[in-house]
C-alpha cells in the first residue's frame, strides 16, 4: 500500500473510532453500580487530547499488544497504572472508580449529618472515625482514578469541576434524605453492607491499583458494618421511640437499598454495562445476583430484630434459590442518578460551596510544578 | 508548562511499622509540599495500625521502568554459582572428614551467645 | 501529695472538680466545633487529617469528664451532653461557631479561622497539659502524660498550616489577619480560671495564669518575630469569662445541636 492509500486507512480507523468512542459514552446510561453517563460533556475534551495518540497507532502493533493484554487478562495478572491498556478497559475504570470514589466524598455528607448530633462521647467518636473513613476511600479510589487519567492531562480539580457539572455522578443512596439518628445506624448496618458486597467481589480486580484501595476499603468497612449493627441493635432493644424510629428508617431506606444494586438488565433502565466489568475481571457478578447475596445475608438479621421489612411480597423461592420481591421505582431510581433526587441538589451545592468558598488555600499554597 | 502553579503535587508515602521493620509503601496523596504531605501521610493511611517512621517522596523524584526497561529484568536461571545450591555436594563431602557443612542456618546462628 | 491515697478535704475537691470542668468543656466544644467542619475542608486529605485532631480531642475531652465523674460529678455523657450553658466552663473561644450558617444547611465555614483558632489554642492546650503533668492531683497529671502524647501531632500539624498560610499569599494573610483578630478577642478567658483562680493556684493543681500566659508567649515568639510581627496580646479582662459561666449565643446554638438526640429520650440508652 502506498503511503497515500495508509493515510487513508489510517484517517478512516480514526473516524471509526471516533464515532465508536462517542458514542459508546453517550449511550452508555449504566454500568454496573455506575450511573448513567458520566463523561458526557467532557469526553470530546479528552478524546481531542488523546486523538494525536490514538491517530498515530501502528494497528498490527495496536492489535497485538492488545493480544496481549487480554492474555494478561486471562491468567489472572494484575494490571498496574504505568502499563500498556487498551482504552476501552481504561474508561471503563475510570467510570467505575471514579463514580466510586466520588460517591464516598458525596456519601460523607449524610451521615455527617448526624456527626454532630451522635448521642453520646462513644457514638460521636464512632461516627467521626466512621466518616473519616468514607472521606479516606474517597482518597484512596480518586488517587486510583487520577492516576488512570494522567494520559488525558486531567487531575482532582478536573474530578470536582465534573461533579458539579453533573458530568461525574455518584450513588442513589446518598441523593436521599436523613431525617433520624437511625439514619445513621441503617446507612451503616444496611447500606454499607449493600457496599460490603459489591466491593468484597471486585477485591481480585485485574486493575492491581483498584485491588489494593479495596483491600484497605473492605478491611475498614468491616468496623463501619459493626458501628451500625452496634447502632441498630441499641435501638431496636430500647425504649418505643428508639424502636419507632429504626423501623421508620427503614421503610424510607428499603426500596433505596435495592435500587443501590442497579437494574437487573438494561431492558430496565434503557442500557447497562454490566458485561464489560466481567469481561475485563473487574467483577464477577452481575446486579441482581448482588441484590440475591444480600438479601440472602440481611433479610434474616433484619426480620431476627423484629423489624418489618416494606414489602408484602417479598418471599423466598426453595426451588430457585431466588428472592421474589416488589421492584423498585426504576422511573424514580433514572431520576436520582440525574441529580433529581430530594438532596442532589443540596448536597451538591454544599460540595460545591465548601470546595469554592476556601479556593484561596489552594491558590495560597500552590507552587510550581516543574 | 513547568510555570504552572499547582496544589495536587503528587506524594508517595513510605512508612515502618516498628523501629527495626523495613519501609513500605503505603498509597499516595495530593498534597502543596512535602511539610504539608507528612502532616497528613499518617492520619490519611496508618489511622488503626502502629507508626515508627514515614518516608514521603515526591513521585517526580522516582525514577520508574517503561515497559521497555522491565525487559531487562529477565534473566536465566543457570546461575547456582551464585547460590549454595552449587555447592550442595559438600555436604557429602565433610562427613568423610566427619565434619558439617556451614550451612545457612549454622552461620545465621553464630550472632547470639557462645554456645 | 498523693491524693488518691490521702482523703481529699472539701476545698481541694472543688478546685479539683473545678478545673476539671474547664479542661473537659474545652476539649468537648472545641472537638465539637471541628466535627462540624468533617467534610467540608478545603482539601480532602486536610480533612481527613483534621478528623483526626477532633477524634483525639474529644477522647481527651472523655477522659477528663471520666475523672469527674469518678470525683462523684455524674456520669461522663451526661455532663457532657446535658448540662445548660451556665453551668458550662469552656472558653468562649472554643464555643464559636465555624463561620456564619448551620453546617446543616450551606455554611461559610472560614478555614482560615480553623487555622488561627486552632493554632492559637493548640499552643494554649500544650502549656496547660506540661503544666498538669505536674499536678497535685495524681489522676489528673496521669490523664496529662497521656494526653501529651497525642498533642505533639496537633501542634505539629496547626503550626505547619498557620506558618505556611501566613507566609504566602496576600490574601492568605489578609484573612490570617483577619482571623488572628476574631481569635485573640475571645482570648481573654483562655488563660483564666475564673472565680476559682485563688483555690486552682494554691493546691499546686496547675501553674498560676500569668505562669501560662508566659510560657505561651514565649513558644509562639519566634515565628512571629521571624516573620517581623507583633505576638497578639491577650485581652485583659474578658468582657465575658466562660470559665464563670458566661458564654455567647453560639454555645446554646452548640448545645442544642450536640444534644439533639439524646435530648430526645433521655431515659433510653443510646
Amino acid at each position: 500500500m502506498d503511503k497515500a492509500g495508509k493515510q487513508v486507512e489510517v484517517a478512516m480507523k480514526w473516524e471509526l473510532i471516533k464515532t465508536y468512542t462517542v458514542t459508546r459514552f453517550i449511550v452508555t446510561e449504566y454500568l454496573d453500580g455506575v450511573y448513567v453517563t458520566l463523561w458526557k460533556a467532557s469526553t470530546m475534551h479528552m478524546l481531542d487530547k488523546g486523538g494525536t495518540r490514538m491517530t498515530n497507532f501502528n494497528s498490527t502493533n495496536d492489535e497485538k499488544q492488545l493480544e496481549q493484554f487480554m492474555q494478561r487478562i486471562e491468567a489472572n495478572d494484575k494490571i498496574e497504572a504505568s502499563d500498556w491498556m487498551p482504552d476501552e478497559y481504561r474508561m471503563t475504570l475510570i467510570k467505575l472508580i471514579s463514580m466510586h470514589g466520588m460517591s464516598e466524598i458525596m456519601g460523607a455528607l449524610p451521615e455527617k449529618e448526624w456527626v454532630p448530633k451522635a448521642p453520646t462521647l462513644q457514638r460521636k467518636l464512632g461516627i467521626m472515625a466512621k466518616v473519616q473513613d468514607e472521606m479516606g476511600h474517597g482518597q484512596l479510589l480518586l488517587r486510583v482514578t487520577e492516576d488512570l487519567l494522567v494520559p488525558y492531562g486531567k487531575n482532582r480539580a478536573d474530578l470536582m469541576q465534573d461533579l458539579f457539572n453533573g458530568d461525574l455522578k455518584f450513588h442513589n443512596v446518598f441523593h436521599m434524605e436523613t431525617k433520624t439518628w437511625a439514619d445513621a445506624g441503617i446507612i451503616g448496618w444496611l447500606v454499607d453492607g449493600a457496599a460490603i458486597i459489591t466491593q468484597t467481589d471486585m477485591l481480585k480486580a485485574s486493575y492491581g491499583p483498584y485491588a489494593r484501595a479495596l483491600q484497605r476499603i473492605c478491611a475498614e468497612e468491616v468496623f463501619h458494618a459493626q458501628h451500625g449493627e452496634s447502632i441498630i441493635l441499641a435501638l431496636v432493644e430500647g425504649t418505643d421511640l428508639q424502636k419507632a424510629i429504626v423501623q421508620e428508617a427503614l421503610d424510607r431506606w428499603w426500596e433505596p437499598l435495592l435500587m443501590f444494586f442497579g437494574p437487573a438488565s438494561k431492558e430496565t433502565t434503557g442500557s447497562s454495562k454490566q458485561d464489560l466489568t466481567i469481561k475485563y475481571k473487574i467483577r464477577t457478578k452481575t446486579n441482581e445476583e448482588f441484590r440475591q447475596i444480600f438479601f440472602d445475608k440481611y433479610i434474616p438479621r433484619i426480620i431476627s430484630l423484629g423489624l418489618k421489612i416494606p414489602d408484602p411480597t417479598l418471599r423466598y423461592d426453595q426451588d430457585s434459590k431466588l428472592w421474589f420481591y416488589e421492584q423498585p421505582d426504576w422511573n424514580a431510581f433514572k431520576k436520582i442518578i440525574k441529580n433529581q433526587g430530594p438532596r442532589s441538589e443540596a448536597r451538591l451545592n454544599l460540595r460545591r460551596h465548601s470546595y469554592e468558598y476556601n479556593s484561596w488555600v489552594r491558590d495560597a499554597l500552590s507552587t510550581s510544578s516543574s | 508548562m513547568g510555570e504552572e502553579k499547582t496544589f495536587y503535587q503528587e506524594y508517595e508515602i513510605f512508612s515502618k511499622r516498628t523501629p527495626s521493620s523495613a519501609f513500605q509503601h503505603q498509597y499516595s496523596l495530593l498534597a502543596p509540599n512535602e511539610e504539608m504531605a507528612l502532616i497528613m501521610a499518617q492520619e490519611n493511611f496508618m489511622r488503626r495500625e502502629p507508626v515508627a517512621d514515614i518516608w514521603i517522596v515526591n513521585r517526580k523524584n522516582i525514577k520508574r521502568m517503561n515497559a521497555d526497561e522491565k525487559l531487562t529484568l529477565g534473566r536465566l536461571e543457570n546461575k547456582d554459582y551464585r547460590t549454595t545450591k552449587g555447592y550442595g555436594y559438600l555436604k557429602k563431602k565433610w562427613r568423610k572428614y566427619e565434619q558439617e557443612i556451614l550451612d545457612e542456618k549454622e552461620i545465621l546462628s553464630w550472632g547470639g551467645e557462645r554456645k | 501529695m498523693s491524693s488518691d491515697e490521702t482523703v481529699m478535704d472539701t476545698g481541694y475537691t472543688e478546685a479539683v472538680t473545678s478545673l476539671l470542668y474547664q479542661l473537659a468543656d474545652d476539649d468537648f466544644m472545641y472537638s465539637f466545633r471541628g466535627s462540624e467542619w468533617l467534610g467540608l475542608a478545603p482539601h480532602i486529605e486536610a480533612d481527613i487529617a483534621f478528623s483526626s485532631i477532633s477524634q483525639d480531642s474529644m477522647g481527651h475531652a472523655a477522659m477528663f469528664y471520666k475523672l469527674l465523674e469518678d470525683l462523684g460529678a455524674g456520669n461522663a455523657d451526661k455532663l457532657a451532653h446535658f448540662r445548660p450553658a451556665i453551668e458550662r466552663r469552656n472558653s468562649i473561644l472554643t464555643e464559636r461557631v465555624n463561620g456564619q450558617g448551620y453546617y446543616m444547611e450551606t455554611p461559610h465555614y472560614d478555614w482560615a479561622y480553623a487555622v488561627a483558632r486552632s493554632y492559637f489554642y493548640t499552643q494554649a492546650k500544650k502549656v496547660r497539659i506540661d503544666s498538669l503533668c505536674e499536678s497535685s492531683f495524681k489522676p489528673l497529671a496521669d490523664v496529662a502524660v497521656k494526653v501529651r502524647m497525642e498533642l505533639y501531632y496537633h501542634k505539629m500539624h496547626w503550626d505547619t498550616w498557620f506558618k505556611q498560610l501566613m507566609s504566602s499569599t496576600e490574601v492568605a494573610k489578609k484573612k490570617m489577619a483577619d482571623a488572628i483578630k476574631l481569635v485573640m478577642n475571645d482570648f481573654g478567658d483562655v488563660f483564666s480560671y475564673g472565680d476559682q483562680k485563688q483555690q486552682i493556684e494554691s493546691h499546686g493543681l496547675i501553674g498560676s495564669e500569668e505562669d501560662l500566659k508566659g510560657r505561651w508567649r514565649m513558644n509562639i515568639e519566634p515565628f512571629f518575630v521571624s516573620l517581623h510581627l507583633q505576638v497578639p496580646e491577650i485581652p485583659e479582662g474578658p468582657v465575658k469569662n466562660g470559665r464563670n459561666g458566661e458564654h455567647s449565643g453560639d454555645l446554646d446554638e452548640g448545645l442544642a445541636t450536640l444534644s439533639e438526640v439524646c435530648s430526645a429520650d433521655t431515659a433510653a440508652v443510646w
